[in-house]
């Protein structure tokens, strides 16, 4: 789940490299947003940077094999490395470039459903879509290899006409989530939590098995400038809340939670960490960068 | 930055984007939303008018005033009204918003009345329908730029009107219909927001992409209850205030702006906020629980802290020893004698002096550590 910012898109980004990638993986896709024609928001799909990724990895193959050990184990290191493997043959998340819109071929041959939750004024009908697409990639088939996606973006939005309704936003919910637990599916749902309840907003947040959420940044602030480099770049800051745990007992702990949303030459979405000064006792925790341990050193990239 | 506002009005909208969207928010301690609304719709028909602008007229859904009105005003600023027909469509939602007077009318109850409305003005009896208002509006726009690629602006009056006989549900999906339809090229609206929950203006916040407040310009201090002790400070808000304008760019930030207002005759003038700048509570600023600020005392006894370097504990000058300059100048005070040393002579430069430096005599990698003659 994504927390919005009522100021600031940035969920929209998530959502965007949520669907491309499902797409390049040739995965059934169910959208859904509070638009009278939700169909439009996929010519806004970012198209994926591909072929200078394998000449830069062919490079360094070069120049780096003295290091091949030490990338090996940098490759077990952390969670936000994508698992990709040396010979470049199966990737797991790709950068995507968001000036480009995602080529036709994409798209063909594709099962994407689009539904509009403007005009509903309850939510059994769009219940009724989601349980009939995930019945398609549901578990008891041997076959693992599709996995479906589902995107519902700003679920509780004022247009709608059931946004005032929580309990039954609540359960259905509850139901989508047992549905996706027995079926091979993953769902990304933005909500705007400032504009509901704080206890729906709280319940969701429980109900989450991963926790985000974004927030925007005030423009031309001299002294953020001050506190954080990279500010002239940056376009907002993402917060890990909660990390999935399922079947496990061991939590992940991450190395940071705070990371910069930076468009990088203004096409590629990259996160990086923040540091965190030291931790005031009254208010929890608060971002800061000293000038000269800043954030930069490291990049990731959270698979999708 | 009043400018900026209709500035970015005048723009309007990129091909494949939401419309911008200006909320005008002001309450009881400012009541200027109206005089700040006239001012925006005056300078973009202004714009219009010029030709300046993306939208080639503008739809005014009046709610809580007639279109009159807005005749009057447009005739005091110097707009052509004549000529209003090629540029304004007015969509009547004050004379009779429920449709009750005209039922009043067929029955017979009242006379008819022949109100003097201008050749722009539509009637609109459906309040509460929303959906068929969405219809009205854009038929008017397409009356005025026509089927093709031409634009038009939207104005509404008050939302507030609209939401005494609407759910903010159907405001909202009006506004967000109005936002991203095809023709039009920007909207804003007024909002009295003392008078709905807070989930309501925060929901029309959530759509809109620029926000306007007029707040007040001083605020009565706590524990001057009486009225007569408020007076002061009311006469000086029913003067002017200021308007705070929350502007969503395009990339995601937020800018944050601030001027003042008074009210004149002609109407409102804006003006540069003259006293410093507010500080606005930031949330990411870091708490830290080093105190990194140094007192003048403290900064006064660190310059007086000699280091253990620079003396030599028996009240001597500083000299610090340069390697390179050690036979003419004088020997430092550093590297003391010892018994085996042979004791160098203080010279001013005449004569000779012979040295013979004891650590060459001594092995590398000797028993002694050479920093065992360092006395500190």
């Amino acid at each position: 789940m994504v927390m919005e910012d009522p100021e600031a898109p940035h969920h929209m980004l998530l959502i965007r490299n949520f669907m491309s990638q499902g797409l390049v993986h040739k995965q059934p896709l169910l959208y859904a947003s509070p638009a009278k024609d939700p169909r439009g928001f996929l010519g806004t799909l970012p198209s994926p940077m591909f072929s200078k990724d394998e000449k830069s990895r062919d490079r360094d193959a070069e120049q780096e094999k003295g290091l091949r050990i030490a990338w090996q184990y940098k490759k077990y290191f952390g969670e936000q490395n994508s698992e990709f493997q040396r010979d470049g043959k199966s990737e797991y998340c790709n950068d995507f470039d968001l000036r480009k819109p995602l080529e036709r071929h994409f798209y063909s041959g594709q099962q994407i459903d689009c539904i509009s939750l403007q005009d509903s004024a309850d939510l059994t009908t769009f219940q009724d879509c989601c349980s009939s697409f995930l019945s398609q990639t549901s578990r008891n088939d041997r076959n693992i290899t599709c996995a479906g996606r589902i995107a519902i973006q700003s679920l509780g939005a004022p247009q709608c006409d059931f946004s005032d309704k929580e309990c039954d936003m609540l359960s259905f919910i509850r139901s989508l989530k047992s549905t996706i637990r027995s079926s091979n599916a993953v769902a990304v749902i933005t909500f705007p939590p400032s504009l509901v309840s704080p206890a729906f907003s709280k319940r969701l947040q429980h109900l989450a098995d991963t926790l985000v959420s974004v927030k925007a940044i005030p423009d031309e602030d001299k002294e953020l400038a001050k506190l954080l480099t990279g500010y002239q770049d940056m376009v907002g800051l993402l917060s890990v809340h909660k990390v999935a745990r399922i079947n496990t007992q061991v939590p992940t702990i991450l190395e940071a939670t705070t990371f910069s949303m930076k468009l990088q030459k203004r096409r590629s979405l990259i996160l990086e960490c923040l540091n965190q000064a030291p931790v005031d006792g009254s208010t929890g925790s608060s971002y800061a960068s000293s000038g000269s341990c800043s954030g930069s050193s490291k990049t990731g990239s959270l698979d999708f | 930055m009043a400018e900026r506002i209709c500035r970015a009005l005048r723009d309007g909208v990129l091909e494949g984007e939401h419309a911008p969207a200006l909320t005008i928010k002001d309450s009881i301690q400012s009541p200027f939303g109206f005089l700040v609304f006239n001012h925006v719709l005056s300078q973009l028909s202004s714009f219009i008018v010029a030709q300046k602008s993306q939208s080639q007229g503008i739809v005014l859904v009046a709610l809580s005033r007639g279109p009159l009105y807005y005749e009057e005003l447009f005739k005091s600023k110097g707009n052509d009204v004549s000529s209003s027909n090629k540029w304004i469509r007015v969509l009547d939602c004050c004379t009779d918003p429920l449709g009750w007077r005209s039922k009043l009318m067929e029955s017979g109850r009242i006379a008819n009345l022949t109100l003097g409305t201008s050749t722009t003005a539509s009637l609109y009896k459906n309040a509460k329908d929303l959906d068929k208002l969405l219809l009205a509006i854009t038929e008017l726009g397409k009356e005025l730029v026509g089927d093709g690629k031409g634009r038009f602006a939207v104005a509404i009056d008050s939302v507030s009107e609209m939401l005494r006989h609407t759910s903010i549900s159907s405001v909202a999906g009006l506004l967000s219909n109005l936002r991203s339809h095809d023709q039009v090229s920007c909207l804003f609206w007024l909002l009295h927001s003392d008078i709905h929950e807070t989930k309501a203006t925060a929901a029309l916040e959530y759509i809109s992409s620029m926000q306007a407040s007029a707040e007040p310009r001083t605020r009565p201090v706590n524990g001057q209850r009486g009225n007569y002790e408020k007076l002061p400070f009311l006469e000086q808000n029913l003067r002017g205030g200021k308007i705070h304008v929350r502007f969503k760019r395009r990339n995601g930030r937020v800018r944050l702006m601030s001027e003042e207002f008074c009210i004149e005759q002609s109407g409102i003038k804006f003006t540069p906020i003259s006293s410093e700048a507010e500080m606005m509570a930031r949330s990411l600023v870091p708490k830290v629980q080093f105190n990194l600020q140094l007192s003048e005392k403290e900064r006064n006894d660190r310059e007086k802290v000699v280091l253990p370097f620079e003396h030599q504990g028996n009240g001597k000058t500083i000299q610090i020893y340069d390697g390179r300059k050690s036979l003419n100048e004088d020997k430092p005070e550093m590297q003391y004698t010892s018994a085996e040393k042979v004791q160098t002579v203080k010279d001013s430069g005449r004569g000779e002096i012979i040295y013979f430096r004891d650590s060459d005599d001594e092995m590398p990698d000797s028993d002694e550590d050479p920093d065992d003659d360092l006395d500190i």
